[in-house]
């Protein structure tokens, strides 16, 4: 009997709420449409946070919003983004039709976009530049981004990883800044010798930091993961001689063993205490770090490998136009202006990267800064993109990119326990697998 | 609840049949994925990994938090601020201890190696060493989860009737031997539930283990659920990521009713 | 024994050091200042020139309206699963037993397009509801496992009285269930207040965040200023743990396992 009476209540009560829910959820889903967020016919652009963070924001917001569309195309709202967990952000947005019409983003995300369609060939964006003379991009930069569908994104900001080292440090230990490979190794023993750090990086799971250095060093060598024609290619000789470089300085201690799980933060306070007296980092590490570090920070010039060459890794930075807009015209002619307003972060120095044009190379603040002028004269020529020896990047690089392919890979580097050539053929079969 | 949880099912279903990025569905693979899955030795390197983090996080909790519900069994002095202070590690977000622990033992100048260094130990790299690395994120485990088994096992013990005890001492029974004979059988039922409840909450648990390693090094602390997030969101190949997520519960699943039903039995 | 409480302290002391730091480097200044020294500081830059105090806003509006929520709903659910056992029920209840074995990485993306079309994106509503789902498997079996503690015969008193099965659900068994509601409040509670996944993909601009997110944001754009990380991250923990030391009483997860058995 108690069955009886209890059962119908409770359980209809329960079944016609999950319907009432589902029913609201399907008118309302019928009424609004499904467009997209943009409020008031604007365009929205998303801005991750850039350079030095919160001062970068309330310059880019204040900068936005003076923003005067000419003839009638739209306006435009500011979203930050924050850059945790970009890619779930992004690809969510864009999956469900609510992203924004233009955006800044991470190195590969252009391409991969492009390749999936959510995003549109920039081509009509930099045609406006051409007009403005305003597209004096360094060398190679603008080739980087170029697709068989055009270009990808227009460049805006550079990512530039060279060699830093502390000069106090060096002297202390009697070691001369170095400018071939072997030289690095002679100058990291003797800073070894001092309990110093000679190859400063950061190998955990959750950091793409040592994947940059080391792969830096493999282009330094020549070398890079793929072929001229996007294939990987890990194990190529100039890669496997670059490796034995690195487990060199593995092997006399110059690599800190403890890095293979670091986290970015344990290394920025790895340099901040002045364990490390030299290694890869961005181009406006100095500004990062505090003083006395800061101004004992320099960088030196690109050093020689063991084959004779010279080169590192850079990330482009690129504003994209998404398929997603209300008005492609509007779209081109906005983030054609937000690539000239972007001088305006360096000029107020709130940004860490470089920038991508010459009349900016050329600006008083840069010219005046000397690590920024090595940085632009001696490295940036000689920089390529992660997918070299591929002349552009592509979409797959993301995969590779903070993959876990890349992520063990270096912790095996830095654990040294099995060869170069090993460890390059595993690399290999996982990339192929990627591809 | 049920509309909000079944359509999400579906779709990653129906992701795990594809071969796409995350915005674009892809080819239709049908079970490629899950076949690309069940032959990589990272997913039986991931399920190896699972099972000692699963053994250890609730073997160890359960000893530490039955051994602590034995011991406030009975009342004294400063109890319940004791007790709230025991709950702490669950209570407190994981964010917050992960960003802590990682304080603790991840640099040269981090307080723990630096205090072996003092007593003369040589360089003990906690988180970099693999296996060392597996010992820290067990240990985390368990410090996070023997609250609960506190609770669980307090809950039990308070329970037993003590003229049990009563009739044991007449009968000679030593404090040992109460404990062996008496009220660790008395407590089975519970402990069994709070295995299995541990059980799913540990295989599951995502945070635990990416926050302090995330999942390093060299995949040796990546479970299950830490190779799915990581392959969906890292590596971008969401088909074998779900395909890893659905085997896991699956498995996760099965065990569980199989367990669920043998502790009905015997009751 | 008066050894007890000296070594039961002495473990507690051990057993929190990690939390001990958190605190104790919340007293640390600021980088960019001069003090030396344990300093309020950091507390007083995290409230006054951050946005922390309107994630904290955020995380108290949605935590404790998806508690609310959640114990409203979890309530006549798990009197259900108590009281009847029909197949139909028992089929319900492994449901959402199965549904909770899942891990929540599968759902963020499909989730979030079904919220996109009903504009519950970049909302508090929207992660409300989401928290009201997740934890209501765990809530409604810790509502069953209590109510299966209360002798049915209570209610059929009220019953044989005249009472409507709802009356006796509310008058008897809810009034004698404050323990069972305590705990289901609290677990909800917790669950919404420490989630960082769903904020995460559902929430965009800062003036949404909830704490969980705006400490990641901080802690990026800080990295190695601990003081004000450790500052935040403390205020973050004074709810739960508020809470816990004045309600722990009625925390009670050992019927959760019975009504489970019992499937």
């Amino acid at each position: 009997m108690q069955d009886h009476r209890r059962r119908p209540f409770t359980r209809r009560t329960l079944l016609s709420a999950t319907g009432a829910l589902s029913a609201g959820a399907a008118l309302s889903a019928c009424g609004s449409g499904g467009g997209s967020s943009s409020g008031g016919g604007d365009l929205v652009f998303w801005d991750m946070v850039w350079g030095t963070g919160a001062d970068y924001t309330a310059l880019a917001q204040e900068l936005a919003g003076g923003y005067e569309p000419e003839d009638d195309a739209l306006g435009v709202t500011y979203q930050s983004i924050p850059w945790a967990n970009w890619y779930q952000t992004f690809s969510s947005a864009v999956a469900s039709g609510t992203g924004p019409a233009v955006s800044t983003g991470a190195a590969f995300q252009p391409f991969s976009f492009l390749e999936d369609s959510a995003v549109v060939p920039a081509d009509g964006a930099i045609a406006l530049l051409e007009e403005q003379g305003k597209a004096d991009f360094l060398p190679g930069l603008l080739e980087s981004m170029h697709t068989e569908q055009g270009y990808a994104g227009i460049p805006w900001g550079l990512d530039l990883r060279v060699l830093w080292y502390r000069e106090s440090m060096l002297e202390e230990a009697g070691a001369d800044v170095p400018t071939t490979w072997q030289e690095y190794l002679d100058a990291g023993k003797k800073l070894k010798a001092a309990g110093k750090i000679g190859f400063g990086m950061a190998a955990g799971s959750s950091t793409t930091d040592a994947q940059h250095s080391i792969f830096a060093l493999f282009i330094n060598n020549g070398g890079g993961l793929f072929t001229e024609d996007g294939e990987p290619f890990a194990d190529s000789d100039e890669n496997i001689e670059a490796l034995e470089f690195v487990e060199e300085m593995v092997g006399e201690g110059i690599i800190d063993p403890r890095s293979a799980s670091y986290t970015s933060d344990n290394l920025d306070s790895d340099w901040a205490e002045g364990r490390i007296a030299m290694g890869f980092g961005q181009t406006g590490f100095d500004k990062v770090m505090k003083d006395p570090v800061s101004s004992d920070l320099r960088v030196m010039s690109p050093v020689t490998s063991t084959n004779g060459s010279t080169g590192t890794i850079y990330y482009i930075n690129a504003i994209m136009l998404y398929e997603n807009t209300p008005d492609q015209v509007s779209s081109d002619q906005y983030a054609a202006w937000w690539a000239t307003q972007t001088d305006e972060f360096w000029l107020q120095d709130v940004m860490i990267d470089l920038p991508v044009t010459e009349r900016l190379a050329a600006n008083e603040k840069i010219a005046s800064n000397p690590n920024a002028v090595i940085a632009i004269e001696e490295w940036q020529p000689i920089g390529k993109t992660l997918g070299a020896k591929a002349p552009a990047a592509f979409g797959a690089l993301n995969s590779v990119d903070g993959g876990e392919a890349a992520a063990a890979f270096v912790q095996q580097v830095v654990q040294g326990d099995q060869s170069p050539r090993q460890m390059l053929e595993t690399l290999q079969s996982e990339l192929e697998q990627l591809m | 609840m049920v509309v909000v949880n079944a359509y999400p099912v579906l779709y990653a279903a129906q992701q795990s049949l594809h071969d796409g990025s995350l915005i674009a569905q892809g080819p239709f693979v049908g079970l490629e994925n899950y076949r690309t899955v069940l032959t990589d030795p990272s997913f039986w390197k991931a399920v190896r990994f699972t099972l000692v983090f699963t053994l250890c996080g609730v073997l160890g909790s359960w000893l530490v938090g039955y051994a602590l519900a034995l011991a406030f069994r009975r009342p004294f002095l400063g109890r319940s601020i004791l007790k709230v202070a025991f709950l702490l590690p669950w209570v407190v977000p994981v964010v917050v201890t992960s960003m802590s622990w990682n304080w603790l033992v991840a640099t040269a100048s981090s307080p723990i190696p630096q205090f072996f260094a003092a007593l003369g130990m040589p360089d003990v790299l906690f988180l970099a060493d693999p296996t060392l690395a597996v010992v820290m994120v067990c240990l985390f485990k368990i410090w996070i989860s023997f609250p609960f088994m506190f609770l669980m096992m307090s809950a039990a013990l308070e329970g037993i009737d003590d003229t049990v005890y009563e009739a044991a001492t007449v009968d000679g029974a030593g404090r040992v031997g109460a404990l062996l004979h008496i009220t660790l059988p008395l407590t089975a039922k519970s402990t069994y539930i709070s295995w299995v409840l541990m059980s799913m909450f540990t295989i599951n648990d995502f945070p635990t283990i990416y926050l302090l390693t995330g999942g390093g090094p060299v995949d040796a602390t990546t479970s299950l659920v830490v190779l799915a997030y990581r392959s969906v969101f890292q590596s971008f190949q969401p088909g074998y990521g779900v395909a890893v997520a659905f085997l896991m519960t699956a498995a996760l699943i099965g065990i569980s009713l199989a367990l669920f039903r043998s502790i009905r039995k015997a009751d | 024994m008066p050894w007890r409480p000296m070594a039961l302290t002495l473990l507690a002391v051990l057993c929190l050091l990690p939390i001990f730091v958190v605190i104790g480097l919340a007293f640390r200044p600021l980088t960019s200042s001069e003090t030396a020294g344990p300093t309020l500081e950091s507390f007083i830059h995290v409230l006054t020139s951050t946005d922390l105090p309107i994630w904290l806003r955020n995380s108290l509006l949605s935590t404790i309206a998806a508690t609310v929520i959640s114990v409203v709903v979890a309530a006549p659910a798990g009197y259900v699963i108590s009281r009847g056992r029909s197949r139909a029920v028992s089929a319900f209840s492994l449901g959402i037993f199965v549904v909770q074995s899942l891990p929540v990485v599968i759902f963020v993306i499909p989730l979030f397009m079904v919220f996109s079309r009903l504009h519950l994106v970049d909302s508090l509503t929207g992660i409300t509801i989401i928290f009201v789902a997740s934890s209501l498997t765990v809530a409604t079996w810790m509502m069953a496992a209590y109510f299966d503690s209360i002798p049915a015969s209570l209610e059929e008193a009220a019953w044989i009285d005249g009472c409507s099965v709802l009356g006796g659900f509310v008058r008897i068994i809810l009034r004698n269930s404050l323990p069972g509601v305590l705990s289901t409040a609290i677990y909800s509670f917790l669950l919404a207040w420490n989630d960082y996944l769903i904020a995460l993909v559902f929430l965009r601009s800062e003036q949404n965040f909830t704490l969980p997110i705006g400490l990641q944001t901080f802690f990026q754009q800080n990295a190695t200023d601990w003081g004000p990380v450790m500052a935040s991250a403390v205020i973050m923990m004074l709810p739960p743990v508020l809470i816990f030391a004045f309600l722990n009483r009625f925390f009670s997860v050992g019927g959760i396992g019975g009504s489970l058995a019992g499937q």
